[in-house]
């Protein structure tokens, strides 16, 4: 089960490939927004993680980028921003505020992978 | 008796008045019994007429002159009165005796003899005479009964003897044509067209006559054969025997009863007419146009009235170019007018006239939406125009034979006969009147229409004055409506502040009907004061008499107005009062004050998002990595780990609470009830509320509110609320009412805490504003932007110790159950 996580800053990458991967999955990192495109082909994921405020490409263009190649693919939109009312995060599978606990985190991909 | 006396003439005068006129002669030519009459003491037989005595004369011509006759040749005469009793009659005269040897004289023997011859024949004369008197007065009186007869025969009076018992002697043709019995049928009987109940009345009248008296024309009741009582007008007079008593009583009578008729039925049309359009005159002004025409047609057609099966009016129309028909009266077939004239039957024709000007009117009978389809071109050649041309009242007889009577006309009314009368009112031309007797046929009189005519100025001038009343009325009501439907309060005072009139958005905000508003002192309305108020532009319009425009803050009606005064003056310049046009801009400067409010908003969002972004992945970082620490740590060291994760978890939830605040939102509206909503609340609450020993008390609306909302955000908004006031309650109660008011779901939490200083009230929806040593200070700051997201208004009261009411106002309806259940289900 491989995870892209997107997210810009190294500690935080870095705080959820070591917490993920002790949860079992495969996890790969994107830091910018073309990166993730790039590795959104080549590495296949099953689940993306996507931080909304990216410095080149916003979260939500890269959310509709994916759909559009993948419809199926699970997407969750994580942020320090509450964009709840936001159409666009609509299109997502599941949104969640970032945190320092990742249990949230956690949980909505457990519950992805198994629907 | 010339033989018996041998004479040669013989003359018999007679007095006729004052002439002894010759009767009979002997002897004298007719040339001089024509010119011999004399005159008492003219002549020999004049002297001898007027002496009485005889008279015997030899010679006539030794006679003085004065003895002698003119024309009478005579020598010898004797002469001797013709007397009856102590009278003398006329007298006897012979002359000229002769013998065998010629003239002779009278002797002495002669004159006794003639003197008896006289005596006896002045008796045969004078009972001659008296005969002849009497065949002579007998034939008179009969002519007299002749003439007398026929003319109590051909009288169209009554003309009946009785006597005095009241038995009938004779009875005329009038009579019999009056009471219907024939004279034999009553001849004998006692007056039999007397009727009952006035029989003891005629004995007194017998009884009266008796006394000689004779009674006039008096009007009384008398009873033909039918039975049909009449009017007459009667005389009675005694007729006197030759010895002067009363013998008989003569009556003549004569009917009156048509005259009656004619009279009372002008007295009513007078009275009724009169009493519509005279004295109602004054009535009149305020009788909407269409009750007044209703009113005119009506009593052209009641039977108390002019008593003409339909009427229809005509009027011109505004432009001067039509005659339209407006309405009419009348059945629209016999049998309706059967039904009409039973239904009218016993109703006066003011009960009517009350009814038509106390009810409602419609123009929808038949005849009014047969008349309603007509119209006629004024220039056009139809009867209708001439009639308004020459504004005289026209009688058709028949409509066919008439050529100015279109065939429009006949196909659209029916009537063949008909009159129609031009309403004119000072020579400008309203309209007309029809009428007809469709279903009767009885033909129109000249009269009825002359009659109608007679009114038909005062009709056109009543409608001409209803329809300026109506425009007047329009106008006013035109302004009246300007005048109330104005948002801004307008109202006026008098100098002394006194309130004349008010306008309805005055009495929507006042709160009170317009009765107790008026004539009250304007500074006690509409600042509750007992004496004008110094800081009210009126008080300093009133003071200067110059308009004054000003904004006021007034406590008493909670709310900011802008007002203009300007000062009214009479036509002597004297300051008589003022106009107050008021406006209520409380809400405008709400909407200032949340304008300002929300830019503040804005620029602090702004940096707080920005500040809380920049913070918030190092605190991830921190937090995270703590958390990694602290599994992988033992001891002490893991207990450093653990204080690290929960002082960044304190923090996070700081940042959350104010992005949540700052976020732009998008509400997930939908319909909810309020009192459902509170409910829920209420149960998520309560634990929080025992620990203090504080009691919930619900007072929810009977009715569902219904108000579209994002419930997530209200129930955030509301537990803001709750929390504070759980958290400034100490074993108290906690009121939640909620109200629907004025389109509003109302929702109440009073708290019996502690309250909020006056210094603070201003501040409490303010961002980071707490008085609390834990506090964010953005509870009510999200409330309050909540509620202003859902359009709604919260307020709040509180009192320094004595606790503190907020009041959220939404946006809502009140509905039915049924309604309310549907939208839970």
């Amino acid at each position: 089960m491989k995870l892209l996580i997107v997210d810009d800053d190294t500690n935080i990458q870095r705080l959820y490939k070591e917490e993920l991967e002790e949860e079992g999955y495969n996890v790969v990192i994107a830091g910018t927004g073309k990166e993730a495109l790039e590795m959104f082909e080549s590495e296949n994921p099953d689940i993306v993680t996507l931080d909304i405020l990216m410095p080149d490409i916003d979260g939500i263009s890269l959310l509709r980028k994916m759909k559009e190649q993948r419809p199926n693919i699970p997407i969750i939109m994580s942020t320090a921003y509450d964009y709840r009312d936001d159409f666009a995060v609509w299109a997502s599978e599941a949104y969640i505020v970032k945190s320092s606990d990742l249990g949230e985190l956690k949980n909505t991909i457990k519950k992805l992978i198994d629907k | 008796m010339s033989k018996v006396f041998n004479v040669t003439g013989c003359i018999l005068r007679l007095i006729e008045g004052s002439n002894l006129q010759i009767k009979a002669s002997y002897g004298l030519s007719d040339r001089i019994k024509q010119s011999m009459d004399l005159q008492i003491g003219e002549g020999i037989a004049g002297h001898v007429f007027s002496t009485g005595a005889p008279l015997m004369i030899d010679d006539t011509h030794k006679m003085p002159d004065n003895l002698r006759v003119p024309g009478i040749d005579a020598t010898s005469v004797i002469c001797v009165p013709l007397s009856v009793g102590e009278r003398t009659i006329g007298t006897l005269g012979l002359y000229d005796k002769k013998d065998e040897w010629g003239m002779t004289t009278f002797t002495e023997e002669d004159l006794k003899s003639l003197m008896t011859f006289a005596s006896v024949s002045s008796i045969a004369i004078e009972n001659a005479r008296l005969y002849r008197a009497e065949i002579e007065k007998e034939k008179e009186v009969s002519q007299t009964k002749d003439y007398l007869k026929s003319l109590i025969e051909d009288s169209a009076d009554a003309i009946v003897t009785s006597d005095i018992g009241g038995l009938i002697t004779s009875w005329n043709k009038g009579a019999e044509n009056i009471y219907g019995f024939t004279e034999d049928e009553v001849i004998g009987k006692f007056l039999p067209m007397v009727p009952p109940f006035l029989r003891e009345e005629e004995k007194n009248f017998i009884h009266k006559i008796m006394q000689k008296e004779t009674l006039r024309n008096m009007e009384t009741i008398r009873q033909t054969k039918s039975g049909r009582l009449i009017e007459v007008s009667l005389t009675l007079s005694p007729i006197l025997d030759a010895s002067g008593d009363v013998a008989a009583v003569s009556g003549i009578s004569r009917d009156i009863s048509e005259k009656k008729l004619v009279e009372k039925e002008l007295i009513r049309k007078n009275q009724e007419l009169s009493r519509l359009f005279f004295i109602n005159s004054v009535v009149r002004s305020t009788l909407d146009l269409d009750k007044l025409l209703r009113m005119v047609l009506t009593v052209v057609t009641m039977g108390d009235g002019l008593g003409f099966n339909r009427a229809i009016l005509f009027l011109v129309d505004e432009s001067g170019k039509a005659l339209k028909g407006e309405m009419g009266v009348g059945p629209a077939s016999p049998e309706e007018a059967k039904n009409i004239w039973l239904s009218m039957e016993g109703k006066s024709l003011g009960v009517i006239i009350d009814e038509i000007e106390n009810g409602p009117v419609f123009l929808d009978s038949h005849l009014d939406r047969l008349s309603q389809k007509l119209s006629i071109d004024i220039n056009g050649d139809c009867i209708l125009c001439r009639c308004i041309k020459e504004k005289r009242p026209l009688n058709i007889r028949s409509a066919k034979t008439e050529p100015s009577v279109t065939p429009y006309i006949i196909q659209m009314l029916g009537a063949d006969s008909f009159g129609i009368v031009p309403l004119v009112s000072r020579d400008k031309i309203i309209g007309l009147i029809w009428v007809d007797n469709l279903f009767t046929g009885r033909p129109i009189k000249d009269e009825d229409l002359q009659f109608l005519m007679g009114f038909s100025s005062h009709i056109a001038s009543a409608i001409e004055n209803a329809r300026l009343f109506e425009n007047v009325t329009l106008a006013q009501s035109e302004l009246k409506n300007i005048f109330e439907s104005i948002s801004d309060m307008v109202y006026y005072t008098d100098k002394d502040f006194t309130i004349k009139r008010v306008n309805q958005a005055v009495v929507r905000k006042i709160g009170k009907p317009e009765e107790e508003i008026i004539g009250q002192k304007c500074y006690k309305i509409f600042h509750g004061k007992d004496e004008p108020w110094e800081l009210c532009p009126h008080h300093k319009s009133s003071a200067s008499q110059q308009p004054y425009v000003g904004e006021i803050e007034d406590p008493y009606l909670d709310g900011t107005f802008v007002v203009s005064n300007s000062p009214i003056f009479d036509s002597a310049r004297n300051f008589v009062g003022t106009v107050h046009i008021s406006r209520d801009v409380t809400e405008l400067r709400n909407l200032r004050e949340r304008v300002t409010h929300s830019e503040r908003m804005a620029a602090l969002g702004e940096l707080a998002a920005r500040v809380a972004h920049e913070i918030r992945n190092p605190l991830i970082s921190i937090g995270g990595f703590a958390r990694r620490l602290e599994k992988k740590l033992s001891g002490d060291i893991q207990e450093y780990a653990k204080i690290i994760v929960n002082e960044v978890s304190r923090l996070e939830n700081i940042l959350k609470e104010i992005l949540g605040f700052v976020k732009s939102s998008r509400v997930n509206k939908s319909n909810v009830n309020i009192n459902d909503l509170l409910a829920g609340i209420v149960d998520f609450i309560s634990p929080e509320m025992d620990e203090r020993h504080n009691t919930i008390i619900t007072e929810f609306s009977e009715q569902p509110i219904i108000a579209v909302i994002d419930p997530d955000r209200i129930r955030e908004a509301i537990l803001n609320i709750f929390t504070n006031a759980a958290q400034a309650t100490d074993h108290g109660t906690i009121t939640v009412k909620t109200m629907f008011e004025d389109n509003e779901a109302v929702i109440e939490l009073t708290d019996t805490g502690c309250g909020i200083r006056e210094e603070d009230l201003k501040s409490i929806f303010n961002p980071f504003f707490t008085t609390k040593p834990q506090g964010t200070g953005l509870g009510l700051a999200v409330t309050h932007k909540i509620i202003q997201e859902h359009d709604g208004k919260v307020k709040v009261e509180s009192v320094w110790g004595g606790g503190t009411a907020f009041r959220i106002y939404l946006p809502a309806r009140r509905t039915s159950l049924h309604e309310a259940r549907g939208k839970r289900t």
